[in-house]
């Protein structure tokens, strides 16, 4: 009984402790909530439908560039082909996140790939097997979860009330939380090389309206920190 | 058709992130993948962010006038010296909405 309780304490504490560890970005994604809220209003979805994107989708960029061809009157084929291309980038994070998670049980590995999102590998991705803790990651994924859907609730109030919200530019907050993320990871040659090779070609090649421009930048950039680490590291 | 859309979706994204997840799927990385891997995240979240910052419009807004772009300026600047999250967002984005007024 006593050494049940003081598992469960210490679930609990971790639970909290991951929480916490997301708190910053579950304050930085509000804005960008909001927006997915609010566009699902002015993109048609209807406030049940707009809310059900955010709980079952759960994947901002996503979202929001569905919802932007939605509006555009693109069909159903498109709409999931250029899915694929976005949510491609979950596919190395589940490769980055494989040995960690998948020795647990079903139950954990469903909750934790469902909350899986850039943040979450964020927070968790550096993390050594010994130090992950699923209790861990998913107070932190639930929580940003919670963050997410409640600021999609709240664009959803707030865009059929406020008109034109989505010309506020909002999705500055996106650029400004994975700025964040991303600049104090840039610690060696290998990844400014890497960060800066993905800004440069993601600009041309959105720029000349290139098909699957994320994924092509992002490769690309991953090859050149690659080599770098593998050339810096030989000699 | 919303709801297979959001059906479908769901069931792309979710398998994204499972994927590799499922311990039946009958392969073992090598620590050349692994490292390879490094630099998922920091590629591909630049490769999100670049586009919005410098082609906000949708073409690209290489000039004075581009709030996002001098916002995002702010932001590599706090989050180098600072490498506070919250910090980060929350002042540049007070930026962005100044910069957004007024430019």
């Amino acid at each position: 009984m006593t050494a049940n309780s003081g598992v469960d304490r210490s679930r609990w504490q971790l639970f909290i402790k991951g929480g916490i560890a997301m708190l910053p970005l579950s304050i930085a994604v509000l804005p960008w909530g909001v927006l997915a809220g609010s566009f699902a209003i002015e993109a048609g979805f209807g406030p049940v439908a707009g809310q059900a994107m955010s709980a079952i989708v759960f994947a901002g960029a996503a979202q929001l560039v569905a919802m932007g061809m939605v509006q555009a009157g693109a069909g159903l084929s498109s709409i999931f082909l250029t899915t694929l291309i976005i949510t491609a980038r979950h596919l190395l994070y589940s490769v980055a996140m494989r040995d960690k998670i998948s020795p647990l049980p079903l139950r954990w590995r469903v909750i934790l790939g469902f909350l899986l999102t850039d943040e979450l590998f964020a927070v968790c991705g550096k993390e050594t097997q010994e130090q992950f803790k699923p209790w861990f990651a998913f107070g932190a994924g639930f929580s940003f979860y919670l963050s997410w859907n409640l600021a999609t609730l709240l664009g959803i109030v707030m865009g059929s009330q406020i008109p034109g919200l989505e010309h506020w530019g909002l999705e500055f907050a996106i650029a400004a939380t994975f700025i964040a993320i991303v600049i104090p990871s840039v610690t060696s040659l290998p990844v400014l090389a890497c960060v800066c090779c993905a800004l440069f070609l993601s600009v041309v090649l959105t720029a000349f309206q290139v098909e699957g421009s994320l994924m092509i930048a992002s490769l690309v950039a991953m090859a050149v920190g690659y080599f770098l680490d593998v050339r810096v590291n030989k000699s | 058709m919303i709801v297979m859309m959001i059906a479908g979706m769901a069931a792309l994204i979710f398998a994204s992130r499972y994927l590799f997840l499922s311990p039946k799927l009958p392969i073992r990385l090598r620590a050349s993948t692994q490292r390879f891997l490094t630099f998922a995240s920091p590629a591909v979240l630049t490769a999100i962010w670049g586009p919005i910052v410098f082609m906000p419009e949708g073409q690209l807004a290489l000039n004075m006038h581009n709030a996002y772009l001098w916002a995002a300026l702010v932001a590599i600047v706090l989050a180098w010296v600072t490498r506070h999250v919250l910090l980060t967002t929350v002042v540049s984005f007070g930026c962005f909405l100044v910069l957004n007024h007024f430019l």
